[in-house]
């Protein structure tokens, strides 16, 4: 068992990952992409054994490069001496530069950020399929081992080997030029979208050995905040990371002990990350401020909303639907549509919501997903439906195919369905309190004011609910 | 996400296919296989040896394993493989299904696989 190294010396290590990636294609062309991205998982590799047992070296980004070029140059000539009919080319490094500090090394950091970036826009290129840019992105820009990914995704290694080789295959068969050109805001969406994927992939995985499954969310925050130092004046990438710190701000809250959901209604919100919001709320801030408003500075402005309130009846649901509204412009989407007319629920009642849901039932994407229903049922007990709410929700747990999901929607099912049988052993009293609050009479403008007991007690687990 | 494909079948199916038609017939599925273990799609791919291999097992009061024979099922056919698939989406699995050897004779059943995700509700 070879000595890894502790979780901070390994982030340093990976930081290095597109540094290293970097001087050796601008050395060796981006032809050799591949045999590039080897040589530097390999130089990663050997650090993670030898910088623990004989210390950390002077020139850390040399040391890597110095021994990547050695593994490449290694690699090519047992590729050469098999293939010695083919003509293949040849590029012998001098041993002199091996065995000194690399050629580049003065230059080297102007020009690795925007060769990491290039770099970067080639790991997320459309020839490549959605999971291959990930797995991809996440070992040559992240330093991330295939090992390690496999694990991130629950997939054998073998799996998660072939998917990188054939994602570098692919970018060698398209003859994609890892450089700079053409504007940066037309490749970026693409980027933007593999790091939002890994996000969301590591908010939701289980936890694991830190080591051998790396936190997915952590590392997505780490590599956008790298591509944030590298394009401040991007605001969608400001976005990005204020929407993940934003989101990421509430984990200590979002699980019981036992692994179950909680939902953001009931958080206890004195555990959310107070860093982590302060931060994406001031990153948030100045993006809009920049003007071109975008749709992940849009979704972080509504995690912002959210995470201001100190208590989910403080929440400002006027401004969260204003800002969907301008969502729905900026990027029109059905899941939008639908987390949309929650708003309108909140804002507006819960009719008007569910007429908006109403609209959505006809779109493929949407007919049977789960959380067409999970909405659904949230709405319809809101207009005190409890029965078809009921219903909703048992018809969600059965689409959905997250088993922490699946429990806590089915708790619903199972919580309203125990309401309305104690209902009919005593009609009298709960009949009383549903005519209580008639919430389609309430007018639109006091329905968050009005509505806290009755919406929180709706999104309350079984077991604590005293309906 | 992925997903499990079933196949089914039983003795007299099998026992229907000419022993000529065989060598074509594995080379069809392996060439399936190789295809997409090589794109990282398909996770394995498993045949299931004969029905009347199979047993049933309880924990016996001994806390030993009681092992009898079965399951004799009321079903005319049994699975006879398994592929566990890990893709992009439903319409990719989708595709990977329909790209089945025998999937224009035969239907293949195919199952989302339930995950440990956790998005907000």
């Amino acid at each position: 068992m070879t000595k890894t190294l502790r979780d901070a010396d390994e982030g340093l290590l990976r930081e290095f990952a597109p540094q290293v990636l970097a001087a050796l294609v601008r050395r060796y062309g981006t032809a050799q992409f591949h045999l590039c991205e080897d040589a530097t998982q390999e130089a990663l590799l050997a650090a993670a054994v030898a910088w623990p047992a004989g210390g950390l070296p002077d020139n850390p980004r040399g040391w890597l490069v110095t021994v990547a070029s050695r593994k490449l140059t290694d690699q090519v000539r047992s590729e050469q001496a098999r293939r010695e009919r083919e003509d293949r080319i040849a590029f012998a490094t001098p041993q002199s530069e091996l065995l000194a500090g690399p050629a580049d090394e003065s230059t080297a950091g102007a020009k690795d950020a925007d060769d990491s970036l290039a770099l970067l826009f080639g790991c997320c290129h459309p020839a490549v399929s959605v999971p291959s840019q990930i797995a991809l992105t996440l070992r040559a820009i992240g330093g991330l081992s295939t090992a390690q990914i496999a694990a991130a995704f629950g997939v054998p290694e073998a799996t998660m080997a072939q998917r990188i080789s054939r994602a570098k295959q692919t970018l060698r068969d398209a003859n994609v030029d890892f450089s700079l050109h053409g504007p940066v805001a037309e490749r970026l969406p693409a980027v933007l979208h593999v790091l939002y994927l890994v996000f969301n992939e590591g908010y939701t995985a289980s936890a694991g050995d830190a080591v051998t499954v790396p936190a997915l969310s952590g590392e997505a925050i780490r590599l956008t905040r790298w591509l944030y130092r590298l394009l401040p004046g991007e605001p969608e990438v400001a976005g990005l990371l204020a929407l993940m710190l934003l989101i990421d701000a509430r984990r200590p809250a979002r699980t019981q002990p036992d692994g179950s959901l909680v939902p953001l209604a009931e958080q206890d919100r004195s555990r959310w990350d107070r860093s982590r919001i302060d931060e994406g709320t001031v990153l948030i801030t100045s993006a809009l401020a920049s003007g071109q408003v975008g749709p992940y500075q849009l979704q972080a402005a509504i995690a912002a909303v959210h995470d201001e309130a100190a208590t989910m009846d403080d929440t400002d649901w006027k401004q969260i639907l204003g800002l969907y509204d301008l969502l729905e412009l900026a990027a029109p989407n059905p899941f939008t549509t639908l987390n949309r007319a929650v708003a309108v629920g909140m804002v507006q009642g819960p009719r008007a919501g569910l007429e908006l849901l109403g609209t959505l039932a006809e779109d493929k994407r949407l007919a049977k997903h789960h959380r067409l229903f999970a909405a659904q049922g949230h709405l319809l007990e809101l207009a005190g439906e409890q029965k078809r709410a009921a219903e909703a929700y048992a018809q969600a747990a059965r689409l959905s195919t997250s088993i922490p999901e699946r429990r806590y929607l089915a708790a619903q099912a199972t919580r309203l369905r125990e309401a309305l049988s104690e209902e009919k052993r005593q009609p009298f009293a709960v009949n009383k309190v549903l005519t209580l609050s008639p919430t389609e009479m309430i007018p639109p403008v006091r329905m968050s004011a009005r509505m806290p007991p009755r919406w929180m007690r709706s999104l309350m687990m079984p077991g604590r609910v005293s309906c | 996400m992925k997903y499990l494909m079933l196949i089914y079948g039983n003795e007299e199916k099998w026992a229907s296919f000419p022993a000529e038609a065989w060598p074509e017939a594995i080379a069809r599925q392996d060439a399936f296989n190789k295809k997409y273990e090589e794109t990282g799609e398909l996770i394995g791919a498993y045949g299931l040896g004969a029905e009347m291999q199979a047993r049933l097992v309880r924990r016996g009061q001994d806390g030993l394993p009681a092992v009898t024979d079965g399951p004799y099922q009321e079903t005319k056919e049994y699975i006879a493989s398994f592929y566990l698939l890990d893709v992009e989406n439903e319409e990719r699995a989708h595709q990977i299904a329909a790209d089945m050897p025998w999937a224009d004779e035969e239907p293949v059943e195919l199952w989302p696989i339930l995950h440990d995700s956790k998005n907000d509700l």
